[in-house]
């Protein structure tokens, strides 16, 4: 019984680990506040970093879902992801 | 003649030997600018149904426009026109590098080239003293698109095409400097009128209605696009590798042949890993362009080289489940020395893999080993063993091999590296664009799912009315002629800047997902310019392009487009998306893939077509193409 958090490329960066599992919580909220824990534990500024980017569950933001209460299921994957451009 | 055209054609036609210049139609000019509108326009006059697309009367169009011959950032970019011999309908392309300018300074507006020689050759013009020479080029046959270049007279602008134009390659480009005009096959084309180059040279200046604005109105789009989140920072910095990330987080990276839209090691493909890790440091751009979007990077034995944008590392890295840059850099040099389009060649040998591993062809390709791919790209650019067959793209293979089912393509084309099932917009624009399965004939997936301002790319809202914009925007861009990434800068920073999770930016995005009507209504009004583009347009012709100018010579364009594939046959039945797309769910909870047949519908109202996909005679009337 998992969710597995994906993080972006520069959390990645400052944390050596672009995903982990964790066990599954309630809600979205709760996944971004064990990612921040994580984290923190590094002394990584997580704000900072998540700030810019977009919480999606399975590939959808959140904000087109129920935002930070979209409930979470065993087997979904939240992503922390980067708006970009080009292509 | 109206200012920002030199005002003549050249005409060559390779199987006399002859050619001549003739005028530029001013009326032409007015209602599809220039580039890929006029191109469209003369394709269209000049050619019957039915016309072989390898064969001598198809006519190779290059076509630039107004802003071309300018310093504008972007503006380095012609278009090519023929009818596609990998679809059978309308073809076309655009490429950055420096040709579009060599051409305006020689005095060119359009080159046609027709007939076929009966040996290779190749093309110099000068410009300034009109002369025109159809030289031999049988040393420079069998050469590398580089290569070729360098042995090219110096101090000329080329377009070239590499040995998979020779061969015929359905899929194959046309190079100038390390860009390429890539997709419809315009390259096998130029290869089937035995053209091996073109190079032009003049010292013509552009004239402009009001230079002085122009060259003030500059500096501040300079300034704004340094200034701007995308075009001075994300793809400055990362270039298009920048949305490797973006659409893998958002499930529509094309991994294994289009199965999923998520790689778990996508990121080693990214363009913040490439700047970590293979770039060499020097970024490359278009001629005038400070975007900068190109990389460089090193590869053993050639080193140091263009590295692989967006399409590339998705299509020949996630598509082929290899996430090694070295691979897909390797990958990405061959393909452009031999001068094919890197996202067709990724979606067929992605397909090829998935036969083999079916028990339906024995390609020894597998997914996750890069093993026989070089030399396969190799074989497909000479047309040798099963690469002959490759070399004929993902429709033609299917038809021979099976697998109907997963061959993706739209209309014939492989379709580019954003998965429809996460960008249901994006799919009503791949199914309906009439060069068929590409994206910078509208980039809808950028108003829906990759920029900044997202709308829920899983409903239906929109879906049918963002492309109808899109399109026509595109083009009217791909006739000036700008490159489409132009318009990402369209939305501004303070956007970039709100916080993706706030209620703020839940509250503009629900607005928008509901704009509908609207939002088109909105486009569609002529007024003043407002963006760089229709101001540069505006400064340098003298005639008003506004939003609403643009979107009905869009229209005009895309009915034109749309009324040369019906005459080839192409129906309503040509408007779907592969199987694979239509029926497949990637996402979770999701009950079936795109749901294509609830949005065409409206799509065709929206265009003002009638139920079968056909424009009625009042859309036709009003757009001046009726007979
Ligand atoms: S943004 Fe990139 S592709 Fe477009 S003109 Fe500039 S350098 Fe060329």
């Amino acid at each position: 019984m998992a969710v597995t958090i994906e993080l972006t490329y520069e959390m990645t960066k400052a944390f050596g680990e672009q995903r982990f599992d964790v066990e599954v919580v309630p809600t979205v909220a709760d996944a971004v506040k064990v990612a921040e824990q994580r984290l923190g534990e590094k002394g990584i500024q997580f704000d900072e970093l998540a700030r810019v980017a977009a919480v999606a569950v399975n590939g959808v933001l959140v904000n087109h879902r129920k935002g930070m209460k979209t409930k979470l299921r065993d087997g979904d994957t939240v992503t922390f992801v980067k708006a970009a451009a080009g292509g | 003649m109206i200012k920002g055209y030199a005002g003549r054609i050249l005409e060559v036609d390779l199987s006399t030997r002859t050619h001549k210049f003739v005028p530029l139609d001013e009326d032409t000019a007015r209602l599809y600018i220039g580039g890929k509108g006029y191109g469209t326009r003369l394709l269209y006059d000049r050619t019957e149904a039915g016309v072989d697309a390898l064969g001598p009367d198809n006519p190779l169009i290059f076509a630039t426009g107004p802003l071309n011959g300018s310093v504008a950032p972007q503006s380095n970019r012609f278009a090519v026109v023929t009818k596609s011999p990998l679809t059978g309908g309308i073809g076309n392309a655009a490429c950055g590098g420096s040709f579009a300018y060599g051409m305006k300074r020689a005095g060119l507006d359009v080159l046609v080239v027709t007939g076929r020689a009966d040996r290779p050759v190749r093309i110099e013009v000068d410009g300034d003293r009109d002369e025109v020479q159809i030289l031999d080029a049988m040393d420079l046959w069998g050469k590398g698109t580089y290569e070729t270049q360098t042995l090219l007279p110096k101090r000329y602008e080329h377009a070239v095409i590499g040995p998979a134009g020779e061969n015929e390659v359905l899929y194959a480009g046309i190079v100038s400097n390390e860009r390429i005009a890539g997709r419809s096959g315009v390259g096998a084309v130029m290869g089937s009128k035995k053209l091996k180059a073109i190079s032009v040279i003049g010292k013509r200046k552009l004239e402009m209605d009001d230079p002085e604005a122009f060259r003030e109105y500059t500096k501040t789009v300079r300034k704004l696009f340094e200034e701007h989140p995308v075009m001075g920072e994300s793809l400055k910095r990362f270039g298009t590798g920048a949305i490797v990330n973006t659409t893998n987080g958002r499930n529509i990276l094309p991994t294994r042949n289009f199965k999923h839209g998520h790689h778990p090691d996508a990121m080693k493909l990214s363009g913040e890993y490439m700047e970590d890790h293979e770039l060499v440091g020097v970024k490359t751009s278009c001629l005038h362009c400070p975007v900068t979007c190109g990389r460089d990077v090193e590869i053993e034995g050639k080193g140091r080289v263009k590295g692989p944008e967006y399409e590339t590392l998705a299509l020949m890295g996630s598509n082929l489940e290899i996430t090694d840059l070295k691979n897909v850099n390797e990958w990405n040099y061959l393909a452009d020395d031999l001068g094919m389009d890197t996202i067709s060649l990724g979606a067929t040998l992605g397909f090829a893999m998935e036969l083999d591993e079916k028990g339906m062809l024995d390609a020894k390709l597998a997914f996750g080993d890069p093993a026989g791919v070089s030399e396969m790209i190799q074989d497909i650019g000479h047309r040798r063993g099963l690469g002959a067959d490759l070399a004929d793209g993902v429709k033609r293979v299917s038809e021979k091999y099976g697998g109907k089912d997963f061959a993706i393509h739209v209309k014939g084309m492989e379709m580019s590296a954003y998965d429809p099932r996460g960008s249901y917009a994006q799919g009503v624009e791949y199914a309906t664009t009439n060069r068929g399965g590409c994206h910078v004939q509208g980039a809808s997936m950028y108003m829906e799912s990759t920029g900044p301002l997202t709308i829920n790319p899983m409903n239906l809202k929109l879906k049918a009315d963002i492309p109808v914009v899109q399109q026509n925007l595109a083009c009217a861009i791909n006739s000036m002629v700008l490159c489409i990434f132009t318009t990402y800068g369209m939305i501004p920073k303070q956007v970039h800047e709100m916080n993706p999770n706030s209620m703020t930016y839940k509250i503009i995005t629900t607005l928008f997902e509901n704009s509908g009507p609207l939002m088109r209504k909105a486009m569609g009004m002529k007024g003043k310019p407002m963006m760089w583009f229709e101001k540069w347009l505006t400064f340098i012709t003298g005639q008003t392009f506004s939003s609403g100018h643009l979107q009905e010579i869009g229209e005009r364009i895309f009915n034109l487009e749309r009324m040369f594939n019906m005459r080839e046959g192409m129906t309503a039945a040509d408007d779907t998306l592969p199987p694979r797309i239509l029926n497949e769910p990637t996402f979770y909870g999701m009950a079936s893939g795109h749901p294509l047949g609830q949005l065409l519908p409206k799509y065709y109202k929206n265009r003002g077509w009638d139920a079968g996909g056909v424009p009625t005679k009042k859309t036709l009337d009003r757009l001046g193409l009726s007979a």
